[in-house]
């Protein structure tokens, strides 16, 4: 059989390159052992962009991609904040989307974690002082983890997840 | 040089009584609208306010200059591109356009924000509009569709991906759309606030930020500002490496944008494909530029260390597009020849000409709509134009089909680009950066540092074309040389309000296809 052009692909990559296969392999099946393990069953994620530049959530769909596929290591970006058990928040919370943030927040069912995804959502946002934003997150909500960078890479995020569950 | 080419436009100052006519000769006469920028002189000593209406008129940027007191002509009627930037200038300066038909708050939502703050009047402190208890101040109204069975279905801002935020509303009557409105501005972040006040190469910062997936072009736009205001002119090989990444850029947004076409129809397979693509081009980003998305990789008058480009790494560059060039000729047989394709995307989202003249499109959505837009040609910067012939190129149907095909072409050009420019690249850098070079590049970042620069009091305008169409730059420096306004006029900008013509009659089910063959952007829209 011919394989798909996407399959042969990521077997390629398996052996070159800096970011080597195997170690976004490991971390994710370390991953899978300690979803299944704290929560049971796998973890759901609500993503709210408030008021991001886009490139956290180009970040965050890569995840998805056939590289990483966090899906099959048990974690999924769900439509509805009352399927989530964790709330994802990039951007720098602008006075416009707190309320829809809030919102979200409100109707996910406990118990929920806040955490916040790159530089703009945390203490250090170059928007900071500016008269339209509302920010940093945890000024507004509690967050269990902020995960640095702009925009942090998809393995960053992947290990930040790790530390989380670790806690 | 002429003063007109140091600042990049033309201007005639006019009465706001003789605005209507002069913008009726200008279109007439083929030109458009690029975009309306609103000035507080109140440090300065001129009238207070000021509007320039930009046109592309020929080759050349024209502006319309007048003071227009407390309100002045709204140009809806005869150019409705306007209807926007007038709706932001009444949000922003408290100057209100006269016989404006939907004269609602754009940016400051009337929930949240007091009608009497003009953020970026010189005089607003500044201060977050918020009270302890969410004081809602006002209501926004959203036009309503009345008869039998009319229904709406409102979706946002929070969408159900991993999509930015943004407000859609659809009226329907049975399967077919009525009307569609959309209420942006969820992430107004106030970057041109923001930016007031400090230095040219301070605020590069948060220009490159505006938007990340078209950082670089959008950089190079604010970048053709600045340097025009400092007079400096840049070396013919750090023009050769920022368009490089500047279609570097490009072509991973058309890949991406391809790979979402596909995924939208449900053709996962291919989808998927592109994004590997994707991963792998933002990987070699990352190993020359030391960023997957490019961010602050130039500084002004040259490119900062990190990304400097030398032979061995434009080899990299130049091996992964052969890869990226043999995909895509795959998907584009796929989208040309798959009925299964071509039966979703044909006649889907179709904006026809005169729509897309009348609303000032630009980049691919224009292109699509038989528009021959295109900032590289039209009002060329850097190599484009010099070294670097693009054909104006169009296709005429305007649906979803041939913002694909228009996609795929634009990602063939950039990746003829660069691999001539990669090719080219090396002789021109015998080693890394000459003396003289360095020399040149610190001398300029001493001047601007010191603040001993020619800067005070200039104004200048810089373009560029993104993946999705033209970035505009306005900017005018206090005698300081420290920025006293700053106007960005992102490409969605312009298009969004398309979407809301493009969509009538399809059904719902169709909006997401539609939204992403153009797809624009909801952090550069709003600010
Ligand atoms: S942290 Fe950086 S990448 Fe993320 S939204 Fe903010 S500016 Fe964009």
């Amino acid at each position: 059989m011919k394989i798909p052009f996407f399959i042969k692909n990521i077997f390629e990559t398996k052996t070159e390159g800096e970011e080597s296969w195997g170690k976004v392999e490991t971390a994710g099946n370390e991953l899978k052992k300690d979803v299944y393990g704290k929560l049971g069953r796998s973890l759901f994620i609500r993503l709210v962009d408030s008021g991001s530049c886009n490139a956290c959530e180009n970040e965050l769909s890569a995840l998805s991609n056939p590289y990483y596929d966090l899906e099959r290591f048990g974690l999924k970006f769900v439509a509805s904040p009352k399927h989530a058990d964790i709330l994802f928040i990039t951007g720098c919370m602008t006075r416009n989307m707190l309320n829809p943030v809030l919102n979200a927040y409100n109707n996910i069912p406990e118990p929920k974690f806040v955490v916040t995804i790159g530089d703009c959502a945390g203490e250090s946002s170059i928007f900071r002082e500016s008269y339209a934003v509302m920010g940093p997150v945890s000024k507004r909500l509690s967050v269990v983890m902020h995960i640095d960078g702009c925009p942090p890479e998809p393995k960053t995020i992947i290990s930040s997840l790790i530390s989380l569950f670790r806690k | 040089m002429d003063e007109s080419a140091e600042k990049g436009f033309e201007e005639e100052i006019i009465g706001k009584n003789e605005l209507r006519d002069k913008t009726n000769g200008i279109i007439y006469g083929g030109g458009y609208l690029l975009g309306v920028v609103a000035l507080d002189n109140l440090l300065m000593s001129k009238d207070r306010f000021e509007i320039k209406y930009f046109f592309v008129s020929g080759r050349r940027i024209k502006s319309l200059a007048f003071l227009p007191g407390d309100s002045f002509p709204s140009l809806s009627d005869i150019c409705p591109s306007a209807k926007l930037y007038e709706r932001e200038i009444a949000d922003m300066f408290g100057i209100m356009p006269l016989n404006h038909p939907d004269l609602k708050p754009l940016m400051l939502f009337p929930e949240n924000w007091d009608a009497a703050v003009h953020p970026l009047r010189k005089d607003y402190g500044g201060v977050k509009c918020i009270g302890p208890d969410f004081k809602r101040y006002g209501e926004y109204k959203y036009k309503k569709v009345y008869g039998d069975g009319i229904f709406e279905v409102p979706v946002g801002p929070i969408h159900a991906g991993i999509i930015e935020s943004g407000h859609f509303r659809f009226s329907l009557r049975g399967e077919p759309i009525l009307q569609l409105e959309i209420r942006h501005f969820w992430k107004h972040r106030g970057v041109e606030k923001l930016c007031e006040g400090k230095s040219l190469s301070e605020a590069l910062k948060i220009v490159s930020r505006i938007s990340g997936d078209n950082s670089v072009n959008i950089t190079l736009a604010y970048l053709t500002a600045a340097e025009r205001i400092l007079g400096i002119n840049v070396p013919q090989k750090v023009k050769h490496i920022r368009v490089i990444f500047a279609e570097l850029e490009r072509l991973w947004n058309n890949v991406r944008d391809i790979g979402f076409i596909f995924m939208d129809i449900g053709f996962n397979l291919w989808a998927q494909n592109l994004f590997v693509v994707l991963e792998d081009i933002l990987r070699m980003n990352k190993s020359v530029t030391s960023h997957r998305y490019m961010f602050d990789i130039f500084r002004i008058g040259g490119i900062s260390d990190t990304a400097y480009i030398d032979g061995a790494k434009a080899g990299d560059i130049a091996g992964l597009l052969e890869k990226v060039k043999d995909e895509l000729k795959k998907a584009e047989k796929i989208v040309l020849n798959s009925p299964s394709v071509t039966d979703r995307i044909e006649l889907a989202g179709k904006i026809n000409k005169k729509t897309a003249q009348e609303l000032s499109l630009c980049g691919v959505c224009a292109r699509a709509s038989g528009l021959k837009r295109d900032t590289r040609i039209e009002i060329p910067y850097l190599l484009y134009g010099e070294n670097i012939k693009i054909e104006p190129a169009a296709f005429e149907e305007g649906d979803v089909f041939a913002r694909t095909r228009m996609r795929i072409k634009d990602a063939f050009e950039s990746i003829k680009i660069i691999t001539s420019l990669c090719r080219s690249l090396p002789g021109l850098l015998p080693e890394a950066e000459t003396a003289a070079d360095k020399e040149a590049a610190d001398a300029a970042s001493n001047t601007i540092a010191a603040g001993i620069f020619r800067a005070g009091g200039r104004e200048a305008i810089g373009n560029a074309e993104t993946s999705r169409g033209n970035a505009f730059f306005y900017i005018s420096t206090d005698g300081e040389g420290k920025i006293y306004r700053l106007k960005y006029i992102d490409p969605s900008f312009r298009n969004w309000p398309a979407i809301q013509y493009g969509i009538l009659g399809d059904i719902i089910a169709d909006f997401p296809l539609v939204n992403k063959s153009m797809n624009l952007s909801y952090a550069g829209n709003d600010l």
